[in-house]
């Protein structure tokens, strides 16, 4: 039986972040994780349940000397439908379109996604090859202040993020990429639709005179969050992208991965599709 | 109304100008209610008055129950009642081999076996119920491989006596295991053999030998499994279910309330989906049953999808070993099969899948020796159900793989190879089967050319060692499965009563169900091409016990051939006494007449004499006030097998061939499907968009138990019950598909139609891992050719089963 006793629906992030003040509050934003792992009874509602839809200014992508702020409850169909997204965010485009169905794209949010901190998540793979930044949002003092932290740092573990209680996911914040910038998403799942990543590969780079540079390489689902893989990073950085360069950097992700084995795959699996499928996503950049 | 305009706007032309409607596409007639999300499922049914009931499983995969509480959840407000086994003392046992109280005694077998029942007010108050149900246990040893089963000094399952009030007492000889116990882990056994093998292995000049495993797949119907109950105050109970089998049933629960199966009235809602796993009694039919007894109130027990992944039938897995021989010209001389069937903790339908395996054995292709054993075994697993196939997905997947190994070892195109020993019209297997219609060979040929087949599979494996780590294959399989019912109970028959009223308005009152197959249109088309009306002329009533005539059920592809057959003899007789009537009114003999578009006619000139509504009309004025009320009642000319499983179970068999084509990449080892060309011999087509539907659909489920589907079970436990992590087939991956119907015309069939149901399915999984075979040069012997698994034999990191470990 349910033990929400309050329903809230504020208008405004100041009502937002008085709400959460007060402390025993559940945030609702699309629900496509939240209600799954209620009914499965992996989630306890807290006394007061927060739909966060109605809080105005908090959907939508607005670019601003060259930062995009994503707000927590655009939804991935939003991120999919953007122009500006899928012209220069291409990893992160690619991932709306592997993102479960239409449905849940119609209902699911970034906010949710990167609270959820799911390993597997399908667009924090991207985000960490954008070096995104979570903005937090909470009224400590009776003000509202915002606290910026990198979305690298932001996940502690499966579910588990650097957000404290009183405080609201109010945005995405991304650095819009230098020009010459490519970049791509490859999730690997058993269908085209509807799955859990086995494992996932964001890469991103600026691809000039056949070199690399400031290459950003990220994992999901072979770790307990979502990860930036260091040693494949370096292997690629300053390297002309060449048949021994690939060769290398697939060496290297063995040292980044640490992947388990699950209902989904083996962590053999899993380390031999890592390799095989950077080596697929990096012969493709050569190829362009 | 909507589905009659609906349905008119396709034949209604077709049907005035008197022209045929088989082989029409015609639109199913319940399509427009499910679509617009109209129809009421038993979801839907609320009774005044109605308890809703929850059932409490076990925690422990195999361990003696040593002491029930139910006190606290008895107290809870809203809950009507708390049952356990020591609240029904006279349980009756179901299943099988009646091995299977619905409501665990002194001892549970597996994780979704009932301990306990509540019925609340609420389904949240009955769960919240459960919780306060407190169940010690003390663990037993857990067997969940057959093959540990079957070792000397393993645990037994169902092992001393234990009545159902929990002592010895009352045992007499022949009594249920349920009661009895066992004295070995061995649930049934089937032995078949035809020839003399020593001869076969003496002329063979080539002998191959293959083991293969198969996994647990589940139905996964749309609709969850439901039941209300309900008795009335003169003690009759009606039962609101999603059965297949209402007649039967009817008979099951009589015994188990000890009442007169007349007292027992079986209602089925619109069914969302039945593929054979609505063919048993499972405990919780008879707990609402109980429930609604000892609350004298109407009991709604509906599973969540969660208990209906743990709690409703699979398919039964198979470990299965084949060796067969064959001369240099590639004729087949001999065929040995062994089988372990893991029984699960209870003996369900899965069980019996050996009567449709040896078929597939000793029938699909000429095979003058054979030899088949089963040993169905108990562990601590879930239990297997009839599906779809009944056993043949196993047996074929097991023949065809094998068939394409054969031909590679004579040195023969696969093709040819099944074509010098397929089946041809006419002959009668040593098993007894008599194949009066038979296309196995044009269904071979046609799947073939339509796939390009030959020339593919040839240039395909010259392709093995290429860089490209995509690969192309094709592979082919075919199949032989019942066509014309199948005789298993003592009846094999359908009762059908026509009734035509002053409007010439048909009422279609049979006994054969719908679960979304089809039938309805099916058995209208066939009333309407007789008596020469539109369908939107007909209404069928279907699912009411106390209404319809008896039939056996739905399965075995049986409903269009049989009920259709039943449906035809009683149009053909109110049809003949109409004209006879139109006779005597027009001075002529009934021979010359005829009914077409909604008149009788004039056979020679086609001269419309009369409207028929007309006609009726006038007779129900005439002195002799006719009604046109007929029944009629079908029963096939087909033979049960005798005690040797020599037979010929159905009045006709179907045959189908498909061939396809995948791509497998080398690199993650995911498999796709590109293209399926599937030839199959379905006697006759009469509705044509609904047998695209079955077999298309059929392709699908096929797919999905080839590539994607695996009820993952360890130690007992399933790992994914929910459908994020049970991958069903999703629409993207849904390939081309080019269907080819052989009309084969049979004799006996409803205008020459066979059964189609099952068959579709059934080829899939052997053409498949056949395709992969050409593509890679590496053979799948083990279900399902998921990524990983097909990924580690491409990489020689996949452990083949071997016999050995199963002696």
């Amino acid at each position: 039986m349910s033990t929400i006793q309050h329903y809230a629906a504020p208008r405004s992030l100041e009502e937002a972040a008085d709400l959460l003040r007060q402390g025993n509050v559940t945030v609702l934003a699309g629900g496509t994780d939240l209600m799954p792992q209620s009914k499965a009874g992996k989630l306890k509602f807290q006394p007061v349940l927060m739909n966060i839809r109605n809080v105005e200014g908090l959907r939508g992508l607005t670019e601003t000397g060259g930062v995009l702020r994503i707000g927590a409850t655009t939804t991935i169909t939003d991120l999919y439908d953007s122009d500006l997204v899928k012209s220069r965010l291409a990893a992160l485009w690619q991932a709306c379109d592997h993102f479960a169905s239409d449905q849940i794209r119609n209902a699911g949010t970034i906010g949710g996604n990167i609270c959820n901190a799911s390993p597997a998540g399908d667009t924090l793979v991207p985000l960490l090859v954008l070096n995104a930044r979570v903005v937090l949002a909470a009224k400590p003092n009776g003000a509202l202040t915002q606290r910026v932290v990198p979305l690298r740092e932001f996940f502690v573990g499966p579910g588990k993020v650097r957000r404290e209680p009183s405080e609201l996911v109010a945005a995405v914040e991304i650095d819009m990429p230098p020009p010459g910038f490519v970049s791509a998403f490859f999730k690997f799942g058993t269908r085209p639709a509807l799955d859990i990543s086995t494992i996932s590969i964001g890469f991103g780079a600026v691809y000039e005179g056949g070199k690399l540079r400031d290459v950003r390489v990220a994992f999901g689902a072979v770790a307990p969050t979502p990860i930036r893989a260091p040693h494949v990073e370096a292997a690629l950085e300053g390297k002309p992208l060449n048949e021994e360069t690939i060769v290398a950097a697939c060496d290297a992700a063995g040292q980044d991965a640490r992947p388990i084995s699950d209902v989904r795959a083996s962590d053999w699996y899993r380390r031999e599709m890592v390799r095989n499928m950077l080596e697929r996503m990096l012969n493709n950049v050569r190829n362009g | 109304m909507a589905v009659k305009e609906a349905v008119k706007d396709t034949e209604a032309k077709t049907a005035a100008d008197g022209g045929t409607l088989i082989g029409k596409r015609i639109p199913k007639m319940d399509a427009p209610m499910k679509a617009s999300g109209k129809t009421r499922y038993i979801h839907d049914i609320n009774l005044p008055g109605q308890l809703h009931a929850k059932i409490l499983r076990s925690a422990r995969v195999h361990a003696r129950i040593k002491k029930i509480d139910t006190s606290k959840a008895k107290a809870l407000p809203g809950v009507h009642a708390v049952i356990t086994a020591a609240d029904v003392p006279n349980q009756h046992p179901i299943g099988v081999a009646k091995d299977h109280l619905p409501l665990k005694t002194d001892r549970v077998r597996s994780l979704r076996d009932e301990i306990a029942a509540v019925a609340a007010d609420s389904v949240e108050i009955a769960e919240e119920a459960l919780k306060l149900i407190e169940v010690e246990y003390e663990d037993l040893p857990i067997l969940s491989d057959p093959r540990d089963s079957l070792k000397a000094n393993a645990p037994l399952i169902h092992p001393e006596p234990h009545g159902a009030d929990g002592t010895h007492d009352h045992l007499k000889q022949g009594m249920p295991i349920a009661y009895t116990g066992k004295k070995d882990n061995i649930a049934m056994t089937f032995d078949y053999a035809q020839g003399d093998m020593a001869q076969g292995k003496a002329e063979s000049d080539i002998i191959v030998e293959d083991c293969f495993s198969l996994h647990y797949v589940t139905h996964c119907c749309m609709g969850v499994s439901g039941v209300i109950a309900e008795f009335d105050s003169s003690g009759n109970l009606l039962l609101y279910s999603n059965t297949q089998v209402p007649f039967l049933h009817r008979r099951e629960f009589a015994d188990l309330l000890g009442i007169d199966p007349g007292r027992i009235r079986i209602i089925q809602p619109p069914i969302g989906g039945g593929f054979g796993s609505k063919l048993d009694i499972y405990p919780f039919e008879p707990i609402a049953i109980y429930l609604a007894r000892i609350t004298k109130r109407p009991v709604k027990l509906v599973f969540s999808r969660e208990e209906e992944f743990v709690a409703s039938p699979t398919r039964q897995p198979v470990l299965l070993r084949l060796r067969s021989g064959c001369k240099k010209d590639g004729t087949l001389t001999f065929r040995e099969v062994d089988t372990i069937h893991d029984n699960g903790a209870y003996t369900s339908w899965g069980a019996t899948t050996p009567f449709v395996m040896m078929q597939t054995i000793s029938s699909l292709y000429r095979v003058p020796h054979c030899s088949y054993h089963t040993k169905a075994v108990y562990t601590n697993n879930p239990y297997a159900g009839s599906f779809r196939g009944y056993g043949n997905l196993q047996a074929t997947f097991a023949v065809e793989a094998h068939m394409d190994r054969m031909a590679e070892a004579v040195g023969m195109d696969p093709l040819a190879f099944r074509l010098k020993n397929a089946q041809e019209p006419g002959e009668v297997t040593p098993q007894g089967m008599n194949f009066k219609s038979c296309g196995f060979k044009d269904c071979l040929t046609t799947a073939a050319e339509h796939g390009d087949y030959e020339r593919k599979h040839r240039d395909n494996a010259t392709k093995w060692n290429d860089p490209n780590p995509i690969k192309r294959g094709v592979g082919m399989a075919s199949m032989l499965h019942v066509g014309g019912g199948a005789k298993i109970y003592q009846s094999d028959g359908c009762g059908t009563i026509l009734k035509i009223d002053d409007f010439a308005h048909v009422t279609l009152i049979t006994g054969a169900s719908e679960i979304g197959q089809g039938s309805e249109t099916v058995l209208s088309q066939l009333v309407c091409e007789e008596l020469g009306l539109p369908l939107s002329a007909v209404t069928v009533v279907n699912n009411d016990t106390d209404i319809t005539p008896w039939d056996v059920g739905v399965h075995a592809s049986r409903t269009t051939f049989i009920a259709g057959n039943s449906a035809i003899g009683a149009a053909r007789k109110a049809k003949s006494k109409i004209l006879g009537m139109a006779a005597a009114k027009f001075d002529t003999t009934a021979e010359a007449l005829d009914l077409r578009g909604g008149f009788v006619i004039d056979k020679a000139s086609g001269k419309r004499l009369v409207d028929l509504s007309k006609m009726i009309r006038s007779l129900h004025f005439s002195d002799k006030a006719e009604l046109v009320m007929t029944t009629f009642y079908y029963e096939p000319p087909s033979r049960h097998q005798d005690r040797e499983f020599k037979g010929d179970v159905s009045a006709a068999y179907a045959w189908a061939s498909q061939v396809i084509e995948v791509e497998v990449d080398t690199k993650t080892g995911i498999v796709k499907i590109v293209k399926v060309s599937a030839a199959h011999d379905v006697g006759r087509v009469l509705n044509r968009l609904g047998i695209e539907g079955q077999v298309e659909g059929g392709i699908v489920m096929g797919q999905g138990y080839a590539l994607t589907e695996d009820l993952m079970v360890e130690n007992g436990t399933i790992r994914n019950p929910n459908f994020r992590d049970y991958k069903l087939v999703t629409a993207p991956e849904i390939p081309e598909m080019d269907i080819s119907f052989i009309e084969s015309m049979d004799g006996e069939g409803p205008q020459g139609a066979k059964g189609v149901g099952e068959a579709p399915a059934i080829c899939v999984a052997a053409a498949v891992a056949n395709a992969i075979y050409n593509a890679t040069g590496v053979r799948m012997t083990e279900l399902p050719f998921t990524p990983e698994r097909v990924y580690r034999a491409l990489h020689g990191k996949a452990a083949p089963m071997t016999w050995s470990d199963a002696e």
